[in-house]
C-alpha cells in the first residue's frame, strides 16, 4: 500500500514536470508582436490532457523544428505566405500540410492517439474559434520565428 | 494470467487494426486552381442543409447547415469554396487542409491548396449552397 502511494506521488510528479509552465495566454498574448504584413502566423498548442503526456516529440514546420508539442503549451511562428507542413514523429510521421496567407492565422493543435507500441502525436488544423477557446488556458513555451 | 495475455493481444490487435486503417492516403491529382480576381468582393455563400460526407480514406466529416462558404475559384473539375473563418481537412495516412469542389450542384471532390491538388470523392453527394 505504501509503494502503492509512492508511486501514484511519482507519477503525479513526473507528469506534472511535462506540463508547459509559461505564461497563460491571456497575459502572453498581450506582449506579442504584431504580425508583419507580409507573412502569417501559426500557432501550434495542445491541450492540458493527462493521456500521452511524457509523449513531446518536436514540431516540425517547413523541415526545422520550431518548438516541442508540450502538455498545456503553446507557440507561435511567423512565416511567409504560401504552402507549408508541419509534421510531428513518434513511431511514425504524421503531418498536416496547409496554405498560409498574408496577415492570416492559422491553428495547429496536436493531440495524442493510439499507437501501435506508443502513442502517435497527430497535428490538424483547427478553426480559430475553437483554437482561441482552447488557448486561453494554455501556456507559452516559446517564441520561434523563421 | 491468461487472461492478461488475452487481453493484451485483443488490445495490440485493436491498435494494429486503427493503425492500418488510418493509412489509407488521401489520393489527389495535380489540377490548376485559377482564384477569383484580387479585387472581386469574395462572395459568401450560406450551405443550406447539413451534410455528412463519406471520405474514401474511410474517414467522415460533417458540413454544417448555415455554415459560411467563399467562391475562391475554380478548377476545370469545378467552383472552389473555401470555408469561412473556420477549415476543413481530409484525413488519411496524412492531414490535408482541403477547399470543397462544386460541379452542377454536385459535391465532386475537393481541391488541396497547400499541394495543388484535386481530390476526386466516390460517392458524390448533392450540395446547396445559397
Amino acid at each position: 500500500m505504501k509503494f502503492l502511494n509512492l508511486a501514484l506521488i511519482g507519477a503525479v510528479a513526473v507528469l506534472t514536470g511535462c506540463a508547459a509552465s509559461g505564461p497563460k495566454f491571456s497575459v502572453a498574448e498581450a506582449s506579442t508582436p504584431k504580425l508583419n504584413s507580409d507573412q502569417g502566423r501559426v500557432y501550434f498548442y495542445r491541450n492540458s490532457s493527462m493521456l500521452g503526456a511524457g509523449l513531446q516529440p518536436s514540431v516540425v514546420f517547413d523541415g526545422v523544428s520550431v518548438g516541442k508539442s508540450q502538455q498545456g503549451g503553446y507557440f507561435y511562428v511567423d512565416t511567409a505566405a504560401g504552402s507549408h507542413e508541419a509534421v510531428t514523429s513518434t513511431e511514425t510521421d504524421n503531418k498536416v500540410s496547409f496554405v498560409l496567407d498574408k496577415g492570416e492565422v492559422k491553428y495547429v493543435r496536436t493531440s495524442v492517439s493510439m499507437g501501435v507500441l506508443v502513442g502517435h502525436v497527430v497535428p490538424t488544423l483547427v478553426g480559430s474559434d475553437e483554437a482561441t477557446k482552447e488557448l486561453a488556458e494554455l501556456s507559452y513555451t516559446g517564441v520561434t520565428t523563421k | 494470467m491468461k487472461m492478461s495475455a488475452s487481453l493484451y493481444r485483443f488490445l495490440w490487435s485493436g491498435g494494429l487494426a486503427l493503425s492500418l486503417c488510418a493509412c489509407a492516403a488521401v489520393q489527389h491529382t495535380s489540377t490548376h486552381f485559377e482564384p477569383v480576381a484580387a479585387t472581386a468582393d469574395a462572395t459568401q455563400r450560406v450551405l443550406a442543409q447539413g451534410l455528412e460526407i463519406q471520405l474514401d480514406t474511410g474517414y467522415r466529416r460533417s458540413l454544417k447547415p448555415g455554415s459560411h462558404w467563399i467562391d475562391a475559384g475554380h478548377v476545370p473539375q469545378g467552383e472552389v469554396y473555401k470555408p469561412y473563418k473556420d477549415v476543413l481537412t481530409l484525413e488519411g495516412a496524412q492531414i490535408h487542409e482541403a477547399y470543397l469542389v462544386v460541379d452542377g450542384g454536385v459535391l465532386v471532390g475537393f481541391y488541396l491548396p497547400a499541394e495543388r491538388g484535386f481530390s476526386p470523392l466516390g460517392q458524390r453527394p448533392a450540395i446547396s449552397l445559397q
